[in-house]
């Protein structure tokens, strides 16, 4: 049983790992915590159920189309509603953000109700036996492809120049400005990464969990323990804190009670900001007097 | 002193409207002339539970069917059709102008457990005579009181029947739970545990899967050790299809899978897209047939002949077996109707056979839930077909 729980909390943890990545690289990026997120990752799972169930067109264009449609809408939120508030308290960024979020859910429940809609399965792969242990090829594709998103996602962060002129604003804005770069349009693309990133998760979960549009809601508060977990700010730190939290709620459900499972996320959270608040990864924050 | 001079008049005439109101209110033929019997008809017609107003289509359809054969003692129903948007604050509004505006005979219809409680108070002073026809919370009807009925199976009676079909499988001993930590899991868990208490069984596990968990690894595999021979499962729609696709992920397609009155077979079919994968699942069904089953052909053309383009669901046909019985007590009080009589005539109705329920309509004065029991819907041969109980078809 151990096994099978840690190959199916890797699977859960990965889709964990994914959104909380993508928060991170908005607020890495931005330093906006972006509490309507779990709304945006079901955005991109609504684009392919309206271009694939609704207009019949094909999984992989429709895929794409969501992300990129889930990219421009990032673009939008940062240029139409973030920056014009950025000179205000930042409180105004967490209260935009949850609007922004409940505006979406309430349009998707205005159209499709309470109604909880099948995905279409586009790779219909075999599960793999290994002695007891089942690994599904949902599993394996989420993993696959969060890994490749990942593995991409580095290098660009860590071996190209935009992933220095990400740091660069990250360490400070007003030096990043000095320097010639253009702050307003990285921010523009940055949330439009952010939300790309979650389209991808909402994309791989939706035929698995279904859709409908309060499904964002859980996603949302994983991604923040798994966040918190991993530290702030850290990028690895988001994607070793979904892994772990993953297995960490297959454990407790299985181990000790199914009511867990639900709770876990805000054990998570609660436990790590009283014992270790930089999480497992973050920079402890220095304050100079 | 002055204050009394001032308002003394105003406020005597409010309360002299006030007084003709009230006695409006308690008056025996509100709503009533000869020709015509005002009943109000709430639902959720807008908003994200719309298409629970299904069931209040259905019931329209039905009073119209019963217009277009002469009414009832010459009298045709006036159908007056308020939306609550399934929001208590909404529906107390619709209440209120049902009562004391439009002035209604009864009140048929509500679904939302929410707003009927919400207006429970209104309609219970008022001495409208209320059919709850689709809202399952069994305190709507419970403390009885003179004037409110409940028409349709309230939670109780469908967690009897979940408890009943499960435990009419032969051999039966160990039943695992699996269900939210909610009211409404509650409310069908419950009773399904009382049942098979009555029976000697008490559950061997009961595990916990919340809303939104988009996987039921622990659970399943926590069943798996268990080895149970029946499982209930109290989950809505969508947690339902996860936890029905993690059984058949490990392996595990023999376990019968009794669920909640909340999950629809063909839906959760058409949801997961895989016979194998539902053909051991049941869910507690109120109605003789379904959907597409010969028996429920002459409901669904009643519907379409009133409202064409409807598409039918099984919410469609909810309120029409408390129609049944309306009508019946209504024609068995007679030419010279008031609420008494009306009222004196539902408690009369006893095992009566709507011709779409499953289970017969039996009321009380100390017994408002109608219907104590359903049907069940399973998959036999890969076809819908609805049971008595375990491999007894109807």
């Amino acid at each position: 049983m151990l096994m099978q729980l840690t190959v199916s909390g890797l699977a859960q943890g990965a889709i964990y790992a994914l959104i909380a990545l993508s928060l991170t690289v908005v607020f890495r990026a931005t330093t906006v915590v972006n509490f309507g997120h779990g709304d945006f990752v079901l955005g991109g799972a609504f684009g392919v159920y309206v271009l694939v169930v609704m207009l019949g067109l094909p999984f992989l264009p429709s895929a794409i189309a969501a992300i990129i449609l889930m990219f421009a809408c990032g673009i939008l939120i940062s240029r139409g509603f973030i920056d014009p508030i950025k000179a205000g308290p930042h409180i105004g960024f967490a209260m935009m953000s949850i609007s922004l979020g409940y505006i979406f859910r309430g349009t998707t429940r205005s159209i499709w109700g309470r109604e909880v809609l099948p995905m279409p399965r586009v790779f219909d792969i075999p599960p793999v036996f290994i002695g007891d242990i089942v690994i599904t090829g949902d599993a394996m594709i989420i993993s696959g492809t969060v890994a490749v998103l990942l593995v991409g996602f580095f290098i660009v962060f860590y071996k190209t120049s935009i992933g220095k002129i990400i740091q660069a604003v990250y360490q400070s804005e007003r030096g990043a400005t000095l320097i010639g770069i253009n702050v307003r349009r990285f921010h523009d693309m940055m949330w439009g990464a952010g939300l790309a990133m979650g389209a991808v998760a909402g994309i791989l979960i939706a035929p698995i969990s279904l859709l409908h549009p309060d499904l964002g809601a859980g996603f949302l508060i994983r991604g923040f323990a798994a966040m918190t977990l991993g530290g702030f700010g850290s990028l690895g730190g988001a994607v070793a804190g979904g892994l772990i939290l993953g297995v960490t709620e297959q454990y407790a459900g299985a181990y000790v009670n199914t009511a867990l499972i639900d709770i876990t996320s805000y054990l998570v959270i609660l436990v790590v900001l009283v014992v270790r608040p930089s999480g497992l990864f973050g920079k402890r924050a220095v304050v100079r007097v | 002193m002055k204050m009394k001079s001032k308002y003394g008049l105003p406020l005597g005439v409010f309360a002299a409207i006030g007084l003709m109101a009230g006695a409006a209110i308690a008056d025996d033929t509100t709503g009533l002339t000869d020709t015509t019997i005002k009943v109000g008809v709430m639902g959720p017609f807008s908003g994200n539970a719309s298409s629970y107003s299904k069931a209040q289509i259905g019931e329209m359809a039905y009073y119209k069917m019963i217009n277009d054969q002469g009414g009832v003692h010459g009298r045709k129903f006036e159908l007056i059709q308020e939306d609550t948007a399934c929001q208590p604050a909404k529906g107390i509004a619709a209440a209120k102008k049902l009562v004391s505006q439009d002035k209604v005979f009864m009140m048929h219809g509500n679904s939302c457990s929410g707003v009927a409680m919400a207006v429970k108070d209104i309609v219970v002073e008022s001495g409208t005579p209320w059919i709850v026809a689709h809202a399952v919370n069994p305190n709507i009807s419970m403390p009885p009181t003179p004037n409110v009925f409940h028409g349709v199976p309230a939670g109780p009676a469908y967690g009897y029947t979940m408890g009943k079909f499960v435990m009419s499988k032969p051999g039966t001993k160990n039943v695992v739970m699996v269900e939210h930590s909610n009211d409404w899991a509650k409310s069908y868990a419950d009773p399904t545990r009382d049942y098979m208490k009555t029976k000697g069984i008490e559950p061997s596990m009961v595990l916990a899967m919340e809303r939104g968990q988009t996987d039921a690894t622990a659970q399943v595999l926590k069943i798996r050790e268990a080895k149970p021979d029946f499982i209930v499962a109290s989950l809505y729609e969508a947690e339902t299809v996860i936890f029905l696709k993690d059984l058949k992920k490990y392996g595990i397609t023999d376990i019968p899978v009794m669920g909640a009155a909340g999950t629809d077979l063909e839906n959760t079919l058409a949801r997961i897209g895989d016979i194998d994968t539902v053909k051991n699942y049941y869910v507690p069904h109120a109605f003789i047939d379904t959907v597409d089953g010969p028996g429920m052909k002459e409901w669904n053309d009643i519907i379409l002949k009133y409202y064409p383009g409807e598409t039918i669901t099984g919410f469609s046909y909810v309120s029409i077996g408390s129609a049944v019985a309306v009508v019946q007590a209504l024609k068995n009080a007679g030419p010279d109707l008031t609420r008494e009589k009306f009222i004196a005539e539902m408690d009369k109705i006893k095992n009566f056979d709507t011709g779409i329920f499953a289970t017969n309509i039996t009321w009380a004065a100390d017994d408002r839930h109608g219907v104590k029991e359903s049907a069940v819907a399973g998959f036999v041969d890969g076809k819908p077909t609805v049971m008595k109980s375990w491999n007894e078809p109807m």
